[in-house]
This record gives structure tokens, sequence and C-alpha cells, in this order.
């Protein structure tokens, strides 16, 4: 039996053994309606405590599970935006522009490990789609270097399928030379424009 | 047989060669490169309800430069005779004219204009030709002279002049933004007919008037163009999986329209669409780049550029992808054909270190000539419909902008200060 209720009880109990156990009396006198009120009163206010104490523990539970739950979500949030923020940074340092020798379409050398590293990043992020775009320099007309331009794409399509990645997860679009970089009628201009871009779709 | 009847079968079968020979090529009776124009002067036009400075700028000049352009009228401009009656008819010739062009324009109270126009022939001392024109107030006076310019060309040649017609063109608004435009001839009247706020590319006009282009608004490249004369423009032709697709060409009956399709491997082909049943036929071989395609005026044969022999170089086949052959010999680069509306020349352009010139190759001759020769890159030619100008782009003042020529090279004139200009068509269609 709980404490809490064995006081009163007890107090009952002590009166009724109080009252059953006196001499007969020539008129038997229980407990007067004073203290029957006082102990109700008294078991009323410890009831009362004991519902607040229960509610105060249940709020206090249920904002400890919302606070746990919150922290969990924004642990969760701050991970995800920490794996966009990191694919992003390993998109940007793997998706660089590889360039080409005038009139050419082959892999020069010096790119192969470029083209390495996006074929590492795409392996490392199985999610990753890309858009390999080929363009020109203006030294040839506006529709053979819009075909130069798909042979230029189509070539980094090619090597990077040899490096393993599966070629269904690029497409490829030639922007000849309607879309340069610069303008001026000079090779520091010209080799920047003859260029393959990759961008995250 | 006898020697007689063998003489008569041979001098028969010499008329009938010689036929063939000249059929095969039409002559172009005054080629600018004869020199042989008509001299022609334009008299101040009497005026009623005029202002001369309105007349000066809307008319006079205009027909005066619509004339100068076709090739077939020299004009006549100083120390002109000021009367213009029967009796000064010897002092025009004399003064050099061979035709004396006198008008008379009134404008109405209602704003109507009407325009009398006579050549007087000085030599004949009488009219060859006189017309009356009415055109109500909204018309501009520029479009009274380019019809009296396109009337007086009929009445020389049998051909009507080329003065009102118009290019279609690309210019670019901003990076990555280039849209479809048309202009007159002369440079007036620039409209812009897409607005797809992307590349739009390579216009070609039907001869009806229907325009089909390449846009990249979708993301990827689709053709995109008019079914009915006026009509909306809508999506003709996507390739599979958004693949590239570029330079539409519409056959001379605007039945069919040729373009070309490219690869995931690189190879680009010359297709054939049918728009009104969508089906499309590969006419190239699928190894290699094939672009460029360029109907002759039948509508049997084209020319393309092709590298499948080293750099690119044009090359003729008929229109179902048969009798493959070679034309250009000489150079590395030899590209952007385009086949003359008569039928016997191909203009197209050659590559010289790093810039381009526009040479015609005349077919009867098998000989190209070099028509233009500068500093700078001239590129795109398209011809004029009347066959005696070319419409190209040069970035001989700064950015590429549109010009025309004569054959001969000689009369090289800036249509527009427009600048970012490529890939013109040249078309009569309204």
């Amino acid at each position: 039996m709980r404490p809490s209720r064995l006081i009163p009880i007890a107090t009952l109990a002590l009166l009724m053994g109080t009252v059953a156990c006196q001499k007969p009396a020539p008129a038997p006198t229980g407990p007067s309606q004073a203290e029957l009120d006082a102990a109700k009163k008294a078991a009323d206010e410890e009831a009362a405590r004991k519902a607040a104490a229960e509610e105060a523990a249940r709020k206090a539970a249920a904002e400890a599970a919302a606070k746990k739950a919150a922290e969990e979500a924004a642990a969760k949030k701050a991970a995800e935006e920490a794996a966009a923020a990191a694919f992003q940074a390993a998109a940007n340092k793997a998706l660089v522009n590889i360039h080409f020798d005038f009139d050419k379409s082959d892999i020069k050398e010096g790119d192969r490990a470029l083209l390495q590293g996006i074929a590492d990043f795409m392996k490392a992020y199985p999610q990753a789609k890309v858009e390999i775009q080929g363009h020109c320099d203006e030294r040839g007309t506006n529709e053979y270097n819009l075909a130069l331009g798909n042979r230029r794409a189509a070539a980094a399509l090619s090597y990077l399928k040899t490096l393993g990645v599966d070629e269904a997860r690029f497409t490829t679009i030639s922007f000849g030379k309607e879309k340069p970089l610069c303008t001026e009628a000079k090779e520091a201009c010209w080799s920047q424009n003859r260029r393959d871009e990759f961008h995250l779709k | 047989m006898t020697r007689a009847l063998f003489r008569t079968l041979f001098c028969a079968l010499a008329a009938l060669a010689g036929l063939g020979l000249s059929a095969q090529q039409t002559e172009v009776v005054l080629s600018a490169t004869s020199g042989s124009k008509l001299v022609l002067a334009v008299a101040p036009p009497k005026l009623t309800g005029l202002d001369e400075a309105t007349v000066a700028r809307d008319f006079t000049g205009v027909l005066q430069r619509d004339l100068d352009e076709t090739g077939v009228f020299g004009l006549l401009t100083e120390k002109l005779p000021t009367a213009t009656d029967p009796s000064s008819y010897k002092a025009w010739k004399e003064a050099g004219a061979q035709w004396l062009l006198v008008t008379r324009l009134t404008k109405s109270a209602s704003g109507e204009i009407q325009l009398e126009a006579s050549a007087i022939d000085t030599n004949a001392e009488k009219a060859v030709f006189t017309k009356p024109y009415k055109a109500d107030r909204l018309v501009p006076l520029r479009r009274l002279a380019h019809a009296l310019s396109d009337d007086l060309v009929f009445q020389l040649t049998g051909v009507r002049g080329v003065a009102s017609s118009r290019i279609v063109f690309v210019r670019q608004l901003s990076p990555g933004v280039k849209e479809i435009f048309q202009v007159d001839r002369d440079g007036a009247n620039l409209l812009q007919l897409t607005r797809n706020g992307s590349l739009s590319l390579s216009p070609s006009v039907a001869s009806d008037g229907r325009l089909a282009y390449v846009t990249y608004k979708g993301g990827a490249p689709a053709i995109w163009g008019q079914r009915t004369v006026g009509g909306a423009q809508v999506k003709l032709y996507e390739a599979a999986g958004g693949g590239m697709v570029s330079s539409p060409a519409w056959s001379p009956d605007g039945k069919r329209l040729a373009f070309v399709q490219g690869d995931r491997r690189g190879n680009t082909d010359i297709m054939v669409l049918d728009p009104a049943s969508g089906h499309v036929r590969r006419l190239t071989d699928g190894s290699g780049i094939n672009t460029e395609p360029s109907w002759n005026p039948d509508g049997t044969q084209m020319a393309f550029t092709s590298d499948r022999e080293g750099g690119p170089q044009v090359f003729l086949m008929q229109s179902d992808g048969s009798n493959l052959r070679r034309l250009t010999s000489e150079g590395t680069y030899n590209a952007s054909p385009a086949w003359s509306p008569n039928g016997a020349m191909i203009a197209y352009v050659s590559r010289f270190e790093g810039k381009f010139d526009l040479f015609i190759y005349k077919l009867g001759e098998g000989k190209a000539y070099q028509i233009t020769t500068g500093v700078n890159t001239s590129e795109s030619p398209a011809w004029s419909p009347d066959e005696r100008r070319l419409v190209f782009t040069s970035n001989r003042f700064g950015s590429m902008q549109l010009f025309t020529t004569d054959l001969s090279g000689r009369q090289v004139v800036r249509l527009s200060d427009l600048s970012n200009c490529q890939s013109p068509a040249w078309t009569r269609a309204r």
C-alpha cells in the first residue's frame, strides 16, 4: 500500500480503532464531522498533489522527447546539407573543362587525368548525372562547328565509358561556336573556346 | 546508208547536243561581270501634297539604292538636265542616260498616294514603260519605290527584281540568346520572328514563306517551324533522347525538310523529314560529319559539306542519297554550299589561315571563282531570288554584320549596321 494513502487510512483506522476499542459508553461517539472533513481534505489535497506531479512528469517527458526528435531532425538536416555540400564541392572540383586542338576532337594526353577525376566522382556519387557540352572556336562555319562540338562531346563520353562509367548517366549536347567564353580573335581566346564542359543535371 | 542521210543525221545530232548544252545552264543576260548595265537617270519626282525632304528620303533615295543594286541598271547622278519634257530627251541622252525615269507623286487629302512613273528611252525618244501605282495612306513610300524598281527590272530582263524582298537571319541579343529576325533587303523594317529566349539558329524559309529553324529553348535542340503559311511556330522534329539536330533546309516545293542529326558517337548525317507524315529518312552513311544540305532548284539533288575525305569539302548527291561525288578540290576546308536559284552555280566558303572567303562554283565550266578577298572573314552565303547577288556575313567593320555583293565581288553593300548577325536567308515571300 502506498505511503501516501497509508497516513489518512491509518488515521481513519486509528480513529475507528479508538472508537471501537473504547468501553461501551452510554452513547458511542465516532469521529466528529470536523475530523472527517479534515481527513477528506487532506486526502483530496494529496490526490491533487499526486495528479499535478504526474502531469508535470508527463509534460517533462514529452518535452524531452520533442527536444530529442528536433535534435535528431536538425542533425539529419545538417548531415544532408553537409552531404549535399560535399557532393557539390566534389562536383565543382571534378567537373572541369577539357580542351581540344584546332579542328580536332581527340582527347589530349594532359586531360586524361581530368577525365579520371570525373569518372572517380561519378563512381563516388552513383546518383550523379552529367551533361557533356561540346564547344568550338569561331574559325569554322556555324553548322560544321555544331557537328564538331557534337564530336567533341562524344569523344569525352567514349573515354569516360572506357573508364568504367555507365554512359546512360551522361547526355551530350553541342553548342558549336554559339556560346563562346571570349570573343577576341587570337589563340589565347580560341583555345579556351575549344572545350567540353561538364554540368550536373 | 547514203552520205546525205548520214550528214543529215550528224547535223541533227549536233543540233540536239547543242540544245542539250545550253539547256543545262541558264544564261544570265546582263551579268554584273559583263559590265553591260543600262544607264538610267532618275529625275526628281514632281510632287503634290508631299514635302521634298520626306520624298527624297523615303522614295527617291530608296529607289536609287534599289536600282543601283539591281545589277542591270547603272545610275547617272551627275550633270543632270533639269527639264523632263520631250524636248529635253536629247539633252538627257547627251548627258549619258539611256533611260530617263520621270515620276509624279500625289498625296490626296485622304492620305492616299498616287505614283505615275514613265521610263523614257532617250534614243527612241519615247516611253518604254508607263505605270500608275496607288497606295492607301498606311503604305509607306518606300514600298512604292521597291515596286517600281522591280517592275523596271522586269521590263528590261523579263524577270522581276528583288527590291521588295526580305532577309531572314539570326541576331544575338545577349550571350546565350539568339533570335530569328527579318529585315527588308535595304535594311529597313526590322521585325523579330521568334521570342524563345534561348539559342534560335539556322533559319530556312520555304518559297511560300514558311519558316523553319533550330532552337534550344527546350534544353536540347529541336526543329521548329510553320506548317501553314502565316501559321504558328510549332515543333516539327525532335531527335530521340534530345540528340543533336541542326541545319534545316526546305525543299524547293516546300514539302520536305532536309536537316542534320548527330549521334552520341560523334557522327552527323543528312536526313529528310516529311512534315505531313512525320516520316524521316537518313541519306548519308553514318560515319563522319555530314552537314549543311542545300537543295538544287528542282529538288532532285543536294549539295552538302562532309569530312569523309579529310577536312570539310563540298559534295553532291541525289536527293535519295545516291550518286555521291565530291565538288571542291582546292583548299583544305570548303563548306556552306548554297545552290543557286537557277541551278547553274553553287556558292560556298573556303577557309584560308583561319578566315573564310566566298567562292562561286560554276557547274557548267567546272571552275570556281573567288568573290571576296579580304583580311576579315566572309561566311554564310545565300542567293538573292533573282540569282544576281549573295547575302553573307562579314566582320570587316567589327562584329559580324549582313552584307550583299554582286557576283563579281566588286559591288559590296552593307545591308544594315546591326551587329552580331549570322545565317541569313533571302526570300521574296512576305
